[in-house]
């Protein structure tokens, strides 16, 4: 029974599950903004990164190199997309 | 048909290979999707006209139990995706059965959270926050529900055909979507809800 329950997941999961924790501290405590969004966005990074290395064995095979690449091109345009129009239509810059 | 046996049953033919390849590309293009559409939320979360703010409809009890079964089942998969690996069909298709019955009750808790927007006024052409609120979480919502048939169809075809290079391949890469859907759930946790609600 134990094998059909990896450490390796198991400690993953856990994890995820502090960092939601952590994540609700932004709820509970009374943080100013700037500390909430710095908060939220190293929770749910590393979050993203123990799902898509941890679970979804992004660099285990022989095309880790593309499948990475893959990755770091959809973030790179994702933060450019979502920064970019931060930038000009809401902090007016 | 090649088989390389020194791979995971996945991995083991040149196509499984470019099939897993592919669809990590796919999900790239799924990452630009969702980043449209949160740049769009961030520029229109406080154009609330005569509507409700996010901080007046946020419930957090909800949307804790949503992120928890997400969460969990994404934990799941990847126990099956595991199972799998080490040759264990029915323990696979048990983790498997039990992801989608986590994602069903996800997709419950939604329903009830989006039919609760509607009776408290916040009904999608409300504002433009109301608007690209529901759409996001729509968005997510509508690809759960096609995971859930998705998951269906794979568990039908493993019982059918058993642990072959092709079910294997189908499995894992579902398995990628599911994880995805979850990565996507926390970013909307964290800068949707929580944000909101700060």
């Amino acid at each position: 029974m134990s094998e059909l329950f990896p450490r390796k997941q198991v400690m993953g999961f856990v994890f995820s599950l502090v960092l939601t924790a952590a994540a609700l501290t932004v709820y509970f405590l009374d943080v100013s903004f700037a500390i909430g969004m710095t908060i939220l966005l190293v929770t749910a990074f590393i979050q993203a990164a123990v799902q898509l290395i941890g679970f979804m064995h992004a660099g285990e095979s022989e095309d880790r190199a593309a499948i990475y690449m893959n990755i770091y091109y959809g973030v790179a345009i994702a933060l450019v997309t979502i920064f970019g129009t931060l930038l000009i239509l809401v902090w007016d810059m | 048909m090649k088989i390389d046996n020194s791979l995971p049953l996945e991995y083991g033919t040149e196509q499984n290979k470019l099939n897993i390849l592919g669809f990590w590309i796919f999900l790239g293009a799924e990452v630009m999707l969702f980043a449209t559409l949160f740049a769009t939320y961030f520029t229109l979360e406080h154009r609330i006209g005569n509507g409700p703010a996010g901080a007046e409809i946020f419930e957090l009890t909800p949307v804790l139990i949503e992120t928890l079964l997400l969460l969990t089942s994404s934990f799941t998969i990847g126990l099956g995706v595991h199972a799998m690996r080490i040759g264990k069909k029915n323990a696979m298709m048990t983790f498997f059965a039990i992801t989608l019955l986590l994602g069903l009750a996800f997709l419950g808790v939604e329903i009830y959270e989006f039919t609760h927007y509607v009776h408290v006024g916040a009904g999608l052409q409300v504002s433009a926050f109301t608007g690209v609120l529901l759409t996001t979480l729509g968005t997510h919502g509508a690809h759960v529900t096609v995971g859930l048939f998705w998951g269906l169809f794979i568990i039908l075809q493993v019982k059918k055909h058993g642990l072959t290079p092709a079910t294997a391949n189908k499995s894992f890469i579902f398995s990628l979507y599911w994880h995805f859907l979850d990565v996507v759930w926390i970013f909307i946790f964290s800068f949707i809800y929580l944000k909101g609600m700060m």
